[in-house]
């Protein structure tokens, strides 16, 4: 029992330590050491982590971290700069941190993208959220016009009766009129399926053979939606800046965000085919256990979420 | 371990209550859920399968299921009434067309056998949207005045305001309350 104490109140005080010089380490000694490394290499922190960082992921993260963690104003609201602003942005950075870019010619360069990538994370993450909250509305003619072209590339071989029908419920919507299972997603969640559909046309066809089998299937549309919101809180927690960094060597756009929905779909399938649940009602469980699975999987700092050939094979478990 | 342990336990146990949440698909079950719980209400997406929270509400611990309300999820409903203490039946009171579904999938609930001792509480949903249905209008299409074989009560709210929430479940505990614990 004493033992037990003991070590109790060891771990408390390796706890509190550990928490004194994690303080310690950001407000002073960090500082201490930049400015040592600096005098020895003659480089400051940014310009070394923009030549010895490799671009994607490693680089830009570091460069994020050192930004927002800044002494100096100018740097921290670097990551927050308008893409008009950009250039003049840098050349005020490069003038702040005593930069000559003769002798270090790749750095503008290469903070430049970095800090697109930074702000460009922002951006989309402001695109997803404006089409999250845009609600489909039956009076729109494109919303329209968009459902019925799912159904065109989903079932090329059938034609759809009529607006209101059972017969939405073949790819996978819950009742006989679509428009009120797309809810907290709106426009994301239907724009994210018609993606799908129309640049991986075979893919999705696949997918949803799956989804209409007898013992297997699962309602296609509402766990497409459902991975729209996976997708959409991934995104707005920051999860997926590695992913972007990695894949997009500039602004990412909604279509990049659309591609990743993609990889999400196909994965998300055969990892239900490979497990085998019992029946539909244990989705939320698979859900979270596949999600857990993508979270893991973007702590590589080489993360990649992209559909390929290559990608398709990887193995789920 | 001793006797008064053992019937500290018990009573402890016996102050858990377990509620079933059903309704039509878009009826806004996982919202009352979510809503209740102080959680955002904004990205919900259609339940497939279940969601479950447990939750301490005026010194009780609720244990609420949502299950999903989709047509070919409904024949799994069952898999869900054993040790119900209380039915919350979810209505969207502006989807005036499935009305007579609703009521019709209500009513063959309250045969169930397994359902037979739960109170019943009828959330009558969506109260923020124009043209919803009265509470009244509901209680007359459901015909919950022909229910003699369960405790019941209607109750107009708003998932999405959280608007009398909170009074329709404090109504389902008491009710529950009364009936399981009146031994105390």
């Amino acid at each position: 029992m004493r033992f037990l104490k003991d070590s109790g109140s060891l771990c408390l005080l390796e706890v509190m330590f550990g928490s004194i010089w994690g303080c310690f380490y950001a407000s002073f000694l960090r500082y201490w050491l930049k400015w040592f490394i600096r005098q020895v290499t003659g480089r400051c922190e940014l310009q070394r982590i923009c030549a010895d960082c490799k671009s994607g992921a490693p680089r830009t993260t570091k460069a994020e971290y050192s930004l927002k963690n800044s002494k100096s104003s100018v740097l921290r609201a670097a990551v927050d700069v308008e893409e008009d602003h950009l250039d003049q942005c840098l050349d005020v950075i490069i003038r702040e941190k005593h930069i000559k870019s003769q002798k270090d010619p790749t750095f503008r360069s290469n903070l430049k993208v970095c800090l697109l990538q930074i702000t460009g994370y922002t951006n989309l993450f402001a695109s997803t959220e404006a089409l999250r909250k845009e609600n489909f509305d039956s009076e729109r003619d494109e919303h329209e016009e968009m459902l019925l072209k799912l159904w065109d590339l989903l079932m090329p071989d059938t034609k759809l009766e009529s607006r209101v029908t059972k017969q939405w419920g073949d790819i996978g919507f819950q009742g006989d009129d679509p428009k009120t299972d797309f809810r907290g997603m709106g426009m994301l969640g239907l724009t994210n399926l018609v993606f799908f559909s129309e640049h991986y046309t075979q893919e999705a066809r696949q997918v949803l053979s799956h989804a209409n089998h007898p013992k297997l299937g699962y309602s296609y549309a509402i766990v497409g939606i459902n991975l729209t919101e996976m997708a959409y809180s991934l995104m707005k927690g920051g999860a997926l800046k590695p992913h972007f960094y990695n894949t997009v060597s500039g602004r990412p756009q909604l279509l990049h965000f659309h591609q990743l929905y993609c990889y999400l779909a196909y994965h998300f399938d055969k990892f239900w085919v490979e497990e085998k649940p019992a029946s539909i009602m244990e989705f939320n469980h698979y859900r979270e256990k596949f999600h857990d699975k993508i979270k893991i999987q973007l702590l590589d700092p080489a993360v990649s979420l992209i559909l390929t050939e290559e990608s398709k094979k990887q193995p789920t478990k | 371990m001793g006797l008064l342990t053992i019937l500290k336990k018990m009573k402890h146990k016996e102050r858990e209550m377990r509620l079933l949440m059903l309704g039509l698909d878009n009826a806004g079950k996982t919202t009352i859920l979510k809503k209740f719980n102080g959680e955002d209400v904004s990205t919900i997406s259609p339940t497939l399968g279940f969601n479950i929270k447990t939750l301490e509400h005026k010194g009780f611990k609720l244990n609420i299921w949502d299950v999903g309300g989709q047509k070919s999820l409904r024949s799994y409903w069952r898999n869900y009434f054993e040790s119900t203490d209380g039915l919350v039946w979810v209505v969207d009171s502006a989807d005036r067309l499935r009305l007579e579904d609703c009521r019709q999938e209500l009513s063959s609930l309250l045969l169930e056998e397994r359902l037979s001792s739960a109170t019943l509480l009828v959330f009558a949903n969506k109260q923020d949207l124009p043209g919803s249905l009265s509470k009244e209008a509901i209680r007359e299409a459901l015909a919950l005045d022909q229910i003699k074989s369960h405790h019941w009560s209607i109750i107009s709210c708003s998932a999405l305001t959280g608007e009398n929430l909170l009074s329709g479940v404090d109504w389902l505990l008491d009710d529950i309350a009364a009936r399981v614990f009146t031994a105390d």
